[in-house]
């Protein structure tokens, strides 16, 4: 998969309503099998993780088995230890206790960071760069950089084609959370993080995420990401994680969760019954 | 092309270049050093028969004093702008180790800052050469040294900024640079007083940086130059201590919570 370019990946998601007739696709079929071979063998093992930022736990005891090529949403109210958490999985942080695995190895280790693509939540910029610098400037930090071609068409596939050599100071806010997607994405990634990807999207901007994400998601590639949008999440995702002060309250199908009901009413009832109690 | 971990150094090290001379205050110190230097014209003129003296010695501490005015002020804000503005989280998500970020930003620094002196220097030879004093190899030399004075500034500015604000910042490093500097006076100044005082400065004397060693100006504006051995023994002693001070920096970095 790595060795795979922009160049097929934008085609491909743009073609994801042909996605049934793009079986016929080498590149497909190959990823497609690619993907079933590997998927009990490469996942995020989260194992009693927690962390202490000064006196107080931000994250407690939390295990989580991710399977490969699946979406999994993080979901929690504010300060619940959800941006801790993803900064913990992208090798940021060190957890107190606990252990995660990617594929076997830490995410302090760089070889496992040669897999991941991290987007941090309302992401900033230098200023003096243009769209293209900073995402050649992301690609140059992996072992096997891109082409020139491969960062204009991820560009491209982000909707920031025309803005590529305009400095990031000029862009607006749907505009650099573009960017911020377009270089989680420039190395080609088997694992996927993103914090609050939706965040500051108009209608149409999320949409178009949503549409390369399930194009991620049909390419084997594992994504986990945090998010308010609870609509987009239920539409989105394979299975949800709930966290709440730092505990996990539950991990599994969307539908197990909801139990017919929609995942904002379900989630917000079990939040203010939780509140409640305490 | 498959990339290293010293290619990685040199991507760091290029955005960072990228990054302060497309800043501002690089600019507006640059264009004051140009009028400063120029200036150093009329200061000559109006001395007695001291033109050449005064144009070379206001012209090598012209290019001093900006030089570090550029390293300190955008070198105490060069981790700091990355940790606060979170651009850091893109960098450190990627399979590259803090030690290689903070020696990548300080190439890139020292290119920047290296380059401004570089362009000081062509105005300086030129003002000199107007002046009669023809091309000033020695001088040269003394701008050699200063700008390996400067990559230790960089290197401390650099140490600063990954724990503390940039005024701050910019408060210890000048501290540092003007202790740095009167170390040697100290010490003999403290020999007469108490013991006390005496093993305190003593004690400062090791630990920060001797910066005079780095100043021959004064050698050099009356036509004298230091010896091969002197040259080797201070390239050798900034290199060790801008090391330790990177080392010390990546470690801080390291042990940061973001």
């Amino acid at each position: 998969m790595q060795t795979n370019t922009f160049v097929t990946l934008s085609s491909r998601i743009a073609m994801i309503d042909l996605v049934a007739s793009a079986s016929t696709d080498r590149g497909w079929i190959w990823l497609h099998t690619h993907s079933q071979t590997n998927y009990t063998i490469r996942m995020i093992e989260i194992q009693n993780l927690s962390k202490n930022i000064g006196k107080r736990r931000i994250v407690n005891d939390l295990s989580l088995s991710i399977k490969k090529g699946t979406v999994f949403g993080f979901l929690g109210p504010n300060g619940a230890g959800k941006t801790t958490t993803i900064k913990m999985l992208v090798g940021l942080n060190r957890p107190t206790s606990g252990s995660i695995q990617i594929d076997g190895k830490a995410p302090t280790d760089s070889i496992t960071r040669e897999t991941i693509g991290f987007m941090p939540e309302a992401p900033y910029f230098y200023d003096h760069l243009t769209g293209l610098e900073f995402l050649r400037f992301c690609g140059q930090l992996f072992h096997t950089p891109k082409t020139e071609d491969d960062y204009t068409s991820l560009l491209h596939m982000v909707g920031l084609s025309e803005a590529k050599d305009r400095r990031v100071t000029t862009y607006s806010k749907g505009m650099k959370q573009r960017l911020g997607f377009a270089q989680a994405l420039v190395n080609d990634p088997e694992y996927v993080f993103l914090d609050e990807p939706l965040d500051g999207l108009d209608p149409i901007g999320r949409r178009e995420l949503k549409k390369i994400i399930v194009g991620l998601k049909k390419e084997g590639r594992t994504i986990f990401f945090n998010s308010h949008i609870l609509f987009d999440t239920e539409e989105l995702c394979d299975e949800i994680g709930i966290l709440h002060r730092g505990s996990l309250l539950y991990a599994g199908p969307v539908t197990t969760f909801t139990k017919g009901h929609s995942l904002e009413e379900a989630f917000v009832t079990t939040i203010e019954n939780l509140d409640s109690t305490i | 092309m498959k990339h290293t971990h010293l290619t990685r150094i040199f991507v760091v090290a290029k955005n960072t270049f990228k990054e302060s001379v497309r800043d501002k205050v690089f600019y507006a110190l640059f264009a004051f050093a140009f009028v400063a230097i120029t200036f150093t014209i009329f200061l000559g003129s109006i001395s007695l028969d001291e033109d050449l003296h005064i144009v070379r010695s206001l012209g090598l501490a012209g290019i001093y004093l900006f030089g570090v005015l550029i390293t300190v002020f955008l070198g105490t804000s060069l981790m700091y702008k990355e940790i606060e503005r979170r651009t850091l989280y893109f960098i450190l998500s990627k399979p590259i180790s803090h030690g290689q970020v903070i020696a990548g930003k300080f190439l890139g620094l020292f290119s920047s800052v290296a380059l401004s002196i570089a362009g000081m220097t062509i105005i300086y030879l030129g003002v000199v050469w107007y002046s009669g004093g023809g091309f000033d190899t020695l001088g040269l030399l003394a701008i050699f040294f200063e700008i390996i004075e400067v990559g230790l500034l960089i290197a401390l500015s650099i140490f600063f900024s990954t724990f503390s604000k940039p005024l701050p910042s910019i408060v210890y490093a000048l501290l540092v640079i003007y202790i740095g500097h009167s170390l040697g006076m100290l010490v003999d100044f403290t020999k007469r007083g108490s013991a006390l005082a005496h093993d305190v400065v003593q004690g400062l004397y090791y630990v920060l940086p001797n910066l005079e060693k780095f100043d021959i100006r004064d050698l050099v504006l009356y036509g004298n130059a230091p010896s091969l051995t002197a040259v080797f023994l201070v390239i050798l002693y900034a290199t060790i201590y801008t090391i330790i001070l990177l080392a010390g920096g990546a470690l801080l970095l390291q042990k940061r919570e973001f």
